[in-house]
Order: structure tokens, then sequence, then C-alpha cells
């Protein structure tokens, strides 16, 4: 797709660390396999056999955790929609009276299009905007130092 | 715990010397195989990121389709036509001798926009100009995502067919950056699918604003412009023929119109999109000199020449944005932005030019969406 823009900064790095979900999932496994090393060391003069499965439990939590992280991160950016859909919505205005209204986008809407009768007087009304649906809760997380 | 462990440990039994020898061992094969197995670590994310990007591909694949299908009305199966223009190929040129490559990259994308232009015609016969325009730059998307993950793939392979960490290396470090350009890819589909204004329209709203009311004319290919009177001035302004997707072409607008007044211009002045720093708000306005035109730099070397040759001075506008910001759906900062550019054209032309000067106003950008 063409465009003009000016190439300038590069864009922010997406990490690759493992997703929150998995990371709470590996510190579960790991406290629980060093519990259940913890057991069979302990009693391992007592009874070999109880001692022997404890830590055969913890080494393969310890070992289901090297295949977590083996496997590798995904990208943050996975759980996102692969082609996302936004919210469009369209300003119109009137030129007449200044009456101000804003509706879904429909297709065929553009800047400047000469669209529908005002509902206040006798004019018509312009496309004056077409954008994003703003989302509260990204603008919430940003955060910028002035 | 740990204290216990280490009594454990300590103690002299049999259980204990297999311990050791496990992590005797175990460091042994970590110090042989550490690179092997980063290696293959490597590998592993490459191969969820190429998978993913093969989703992508595919999905994106199949709306250009749909669309083709749902306004071009083929009659026929055009889905070997869609793969066959996916896998098109442009040489680049030799610039052994730089001599004369302006001219050579201008005919060279000229050929190449016109074989494009005249392929997706061909599929979407029905498709009104507006509707084919918007086509191209989704046909176009289609095929850049197509070209990200073929060659992504290709480095992949290689990486797993030599297991060289320094190939794979190489590509594990790009990772995040390919994805952070195939989402801002993919965020112009709905965009370019239903003509809705995207980020690098920004440009082609301002001028539109200010030539809405005035009669227009045809300038160059795809483009249009309008003589406005402005406090004893006259501005020409001139932007890329809307609503369709298409950036026309500035440069030969910019230069007729010069040719046309012999020369008799104040200022040039230039509104387009720019990348901005990370920290910088979307849709912050500066303002400075020179040719505010991105692209191939083919239009900025024509527009520079011309402007020398008439010693006219280039001013530029730039609305801030971020690289996810130029093909997605316009947002609402960058909205306020144009709105914004619009006062900073009107004051430089106060600012630098008096009653009776001409004074040319050019939106640059994709007008996807944007009338005039």
């Amino acid at each position: 797709m063409k465009t003009n823009s000016q190439g300038g900064s590069p864009p922010p790095v997406t990490s690759i660390n493992a997703s929150r979900v998995n990371l709470v999932i590996i510190v579960i496994i790991g406290i629980l396999s060093l519990a259940s090393l913890y057991l069979g060391f302990k009693s391992f003069t007592e009874d070999q056999i109880t001692a022997y499965i404890y830590i055969l439990i913890g080494a393969l939590g310890f070992a289901a955790i090297g295949y977590m992280l083996f496997r590798g991160g995904r990208p943050s950016s996975q759980t996102k929609q692969d082609i996302p859909q936004v919210d469009i919505l369209t300003t119109l205005e009137c030129p007449k009276c200044n009456l101000r209204r804003v509706r879904e986008f429909k297709k065929g809407d553009y800047i400047f299009k000469n669209d529908e009768a005002c509902t206040r007087c006798d004019g018509n009304m312009i496309i004056s905007r077409i954008h994003k649906k703003k989302d509260p809760e990204k603008e919430k997380k940003q955060n910028f130092i002035e | 715990m740990s204290i216990l462990i280490g009594q454990i440990l300590q103690q002299e039994t049999d259980f204990n010397v297999i311990i050791q020898t496990l992590f005797s061992l175990a460091f042994i094969i970590y110090l042989v195989y550490a690179q092997k197995l980063q290696s293959l670590q490597m590998l592993n994310q490459i191969e969820a990121t190429l998978r993913r990007l093969k989703k992508i591909r595919d999905e994106a694949r199949g709306v250009t389709l749909n669309t083709i299908n749902e306004v071009g009305k083929p009659g026929v199966d055009v889905s070997n036509k869609v793969d066959r223009i996916l896998e098109f190929i442009s040489i680049p040129l030799t610039d052994m001798d730089p001599y004369g490559i302006v001219d050579k990259l201008d005919q060279y994308l000229k050929v190449n926009h016109n074989i494009f232009e005249a392929e997706v015609k061909a599929i979407a016969p029905n498709a009104s100009e507006i509707e084919r325009q918007n086509l191209e730059n989704l046909v176009g998307l289609t095929f850049e995502l197509n070209y990200i993950y073929k060659a992504m793939r290709h480095n992949y392979l290689m990486g797993k067919k030599t297991m060289n960490i320094y190939i794979i290396l190489q590509v594990h470090m790009i990772l995040p950056l390919i994805m952070q350009l195939v989402e801002s890819l993919t965020v112009g589909i709905q965009a370019t699918r239903e003509g809705i204004p995207i980020g690098d329209s920004v440009g082609p709203i301002v001028a539109g604003r200010l030539m809405k009311d005035y009669p227009k004319r045809d300038i160059s290919k795809e483009m249009v412009s309008a003589e406005v009177p402005f406090d004893g001035r006259t501005l020409i302004v001139m932007k890329a023929k809307g609503p369709g997707g298409t950036v026309g072409t500035p440069d030969e607008a910019i230069i007729n119109i010069l040719n046309e007044k012999e020369g008799k211009v104040k200022i040039i002045i230039m509104i387009d999109a720019a990348g901005k720093m990370e920290g910088e708000p979307v849709g912050a306005v500066s303002e400075g000199v020179g040719a505010a035109i991105g692209g191939t730099g083919k239009e900025k070397f024509k527009i520079e020449e011309i402007a020398t040759k008439f010693k006219i001075p280039v001013h530029a506008i730039a609305i801030k944005q971020g690289q996810e910001h130029v093909m997605a759906p316009l947002v609402e900062e960058l909205a306020e932005g144009a709105e914004k550019a619009g006062e900073s054209v009107k004051r430089i032309i106060m600012d630098y030019s008096g009653p009776g000067d001409t004074v040319i106003v050019a939106g640059i950008g994709n007008t996807i969406g944007v009338g005039q």
C-alpha cells in the first residue's frame, strides 16, 4: 500500500517474554516441585520408596518448567486479533447552523461528503471527521514523560 | 528449607554422590550443547511467529478475495490471478552509474503502478474507480504481508538447515520489529476494504478543508487543485484526488503549477504525516523547512529541483504519528492534529507572504476516505 508519510523512529520493540499467565503457572509449578523435592530429601532416610516418588515428582515439575521455557514465549501481541476490526465514528456538521452529530461509520462515507439533510435547518450536513472510536482502557495506559 | 537441603547434601550418602554426578553431567552437557540448545530455543520462537504470520497472510488473502468478489464481481474464480499478483516481482534498478537514476526510477515506478492498476482492473472489472483504488491498496497490503512471510520463512529454513547460530540470531533479533511491521500492515486491511481515512490521510484532510468550497481541476495524474483566495493572496491548494486510496503525483502537480505560473510563487507549503519519536504525542504538529514527502525519494528530488530552479522556499508541516498509525484507521488525535495543522498553514501564509502573492499548499499522503 502506498503512503507518503516520512519515516521516523523505529517502532517500539514487542517483548517476547512468556505471558503473565504462563509466568504464574511456572512459579506455581516451581513452588510445588521444590516442596516435593524437600519432602523427598526429608523422607529419604525413613522411607526410600516414598522419597524417590517425591523426588521424581519434583524433577518432573522442573522438567515441565524447562519445557515451558524452552518452548519459548510467544510474542505478547499474539493474543491480539490477527486482522483487527475497530469501531469507526463519522462526525457530521451542518455548515449553516453548526449542528454536530456523531454516528457509526457507514460504507461510502468520506470526509467532506455532502451527506444527509440537517435535522435542525434546511441545510445539508457535511462529513467533517471520520475516526476510530477511542479505547478508554488503552488511553489509561498511555503515560508520557513530558 | 535451603539449610535443610544443604544439610542433606552434606551427608555422605549414595544419594549425594548420585546427585553430584548428575549435576556434573548436566554441567558438562550444557557446556557442550549450550549453543545448540539456544539455537533450538530461538528456532522454536521463530517458528511460532512464522505460524502466526502465515495465518495473517492467509486471512489477508481471504479478505482480499472476498472484497474482489464483492465489489469487482468478476463472475469467475480469480484466486489464481490474485496469487499471480501476490507473486509479482519488481527487479530493482541498477545504480552502478547513478547518473539519471531519478528519471529511471520515475519510469520504473510508473510502469510498476500501471501494471498493478491494470491487473487489479482485470480481476475487478465492475468496480468503480474509487473501489478499484481501494482494492489496489488492499492487494498491495496483502502483497507486502506475503513477501514478509516468504522472506521470514526463507531465513528460518536457512537457519534450520545450517543450524548456524549467527543466522538464527539475526532473524530472532529482528522478530519483534517484523511483527510490529506486520501489525501496522494488518490494521490497514479494514481501512482499505471499507474506505476509511488512515493516518497518512492527514495531509489531504488539511488541503481538502481549504479547497472544499472552491472549483477544482485535475492538475496531474490523480491530483486535483483549487485556487483559493485568502486575505489578498491566492492559494493554489492541491491534494490527491479522493476519496479513493491514492497518493497521486504531487511532484508532477507542483512542477505543472510552477511552470504554468512561470515560477511566480512566493512559497510552497507541504503538509504530510511524519514519524514520531517514542514519547512524542500522536497528532503533534511541527513546522520547518524542506519538502515534506516520503516514499522513494523521487518526488522529493523533483520538488526540490524545481523549487531550487525558481528559488522558492519550501515550508514543511509535519503531523506526528507512530508507524502503527500510518495505515490504521485515523485516530481522534490525528483528526485534531489535522485541524491544528490547518491553523499552522494559515499562520505561515500570513508570516511569509504578502497581499497579491501566490502560495502553493500541498497536502501529501494517501487520500483514502477523503474527498475534496
